[in-house]
């Protein structure tokens, strides 16, 4: 089975991405074979950069390390749970 | 097909506050949001005006108001709606016969909700670039919010479009992390070094989904007064999208109890 990692890009001054906090916790609590990796941007800007991320919250979606998915700004869970579906 | 009391198009803090008043009168109730509950807001770290939380968050703030509606049994619905109709069914048979309370159709990208009255609060977003200026960005990250994203952007020549009070925000905002700060007019060419373009060229109401149904302003605000009574009785307005000189969270809550009342004496 392949892996799948959702990449979480956020920084602690980017009130958007707070308000994404609760809704990956769902996401989290329902979806155990997806591995979360959340990437503060300011603590590791070298990965914000190779992933080219400019605007946060940004969620990458990767399947055995290749990227499938690209999502940026808030979104409900359904939209999070649709970019399975790549 | 989903049938409610009242539909409230946008969980913004003028819907929501709506939802509040209008479950704890014991409608059913549904919010339909196409993006996040809190709308514009969410964006804003430090809330200087909202009495007796000074300092809060926005997103701090949204998450409290949604909880708040939510702990009242109102459902969220994630969805972008397309469309507020009137449909050839009447409330109730006294209404048919004076040709009175119609019912309306809400029409989402996932289905039609009907609903015995709507309240439509879905705000504003930023007005976008122009065509040639998109063009002339070409692949420059293009931001409608330097503090959202300035921070990407330590050290490099950026440059903000826009003159008005937002606009010289953003430039305060870029002045402490970019290396150079260009301030443009609409419609200026872009300067050749800076890597990010902020936009804050004004703001344009979300008002396309009820165009066809409601009065709109020559800006595509829709008409009301004080009362967020639109041009069809039993839709009513809350919030930015709303006609109206102040713009602000607490004038946004005001419309939406204010719509809510007015949807209960519509119903009673």
């Amino acid at each position: 089975m392949s892996k799948t990692v959702l990449m979480d890009f956020y920084a602690d001054w980017c009130g958007p991405c707070q308000m994404m906090k609760p809704v990956l916790e769902e996401f989290e609590a329902t979806h155990g074979d997806v591995e979360i990796k959340r990437v503060n941007i300011d603590e590791e800007e070298e990965l914000a950069d190779k992933y080219n991320v400019s605007t946060i919250p940004c969620f990458v979606l990767e399947r055995d390390g290749v990227e499938v998915a690209r999502e940026i700004g808030v979104m409900p869970l359904k939209k999070i749970e649709k970019m399975l579906e790549k | 097909m989903r049938s409610y009391d009242v539909v409230i198009v946008g969980a913004g803090i003028a819907g929501m506050t709506a939802a509040i008043y209008v479950a704890r009168a014991g409608k059913s109730v549904i919010l339909l949001e196409e993006r996040m509950h809190g709308g514009q807001i969410i964006n804003t770290i430090n809330i200087a005006n909202w009495p007796a939380e000074p300092g809060i968050s926005g997103a701090e703030l949204s998450q409290k108001i949604y909880h708040q509606v939510n702990n009242l049994g109102v459902e969220v619905e994630y969805v972008k709606v397309l469309s507020v109709e009137e449909s050839d069914e009447y409330l109730t048979e006294q209404d048919a016969k004076n040709a009175a309370r119609r019912l309306f159709v809400v029409k989402t990208e996932d289905g039609d909700y009907t609903a015995k009255a709507v309240i439509v609060a879905t705000g504003t977003e930023p007005r976008k670039l122009s065509e040639s200026q998109m063009k002339d960005a070409g692949k420059r990250t293009v931001s409608y919010c330097a503090t959202c994203d300035g921070a990407f952007f330590k050290g490099k020549p950026v440059v903000v479009v826009g003159s008005g009070n937002t606009a010289r925000h953003e430039i305060a905002y870029l002045n402490n992390i970019a290396s150079k700060v260009y301030h443009i007019h609409h419609d200026d060419p872009i300067p050749e070094d800076a890597v990010a373009v902020f936009v804050a060229i004004g703001r344009v109401p979300n008002t396309d989904a009820v165009k066809n149904i409601v009065d709109l302003d020559e800006s595509g605000y829709i008409v009301a007064g004080e009362n967020c009574k639109t041009s069809v009785p039993g839709i009513f307005v809350a919030g930015d999208c709303r006609v109206k000189d102040v713009r602000q969270l607490v004038t946004a809550a005001g419309d939406g109890a204010v719509a809510a009342a007015g949807v209960l004496a519509y119903l009673a």
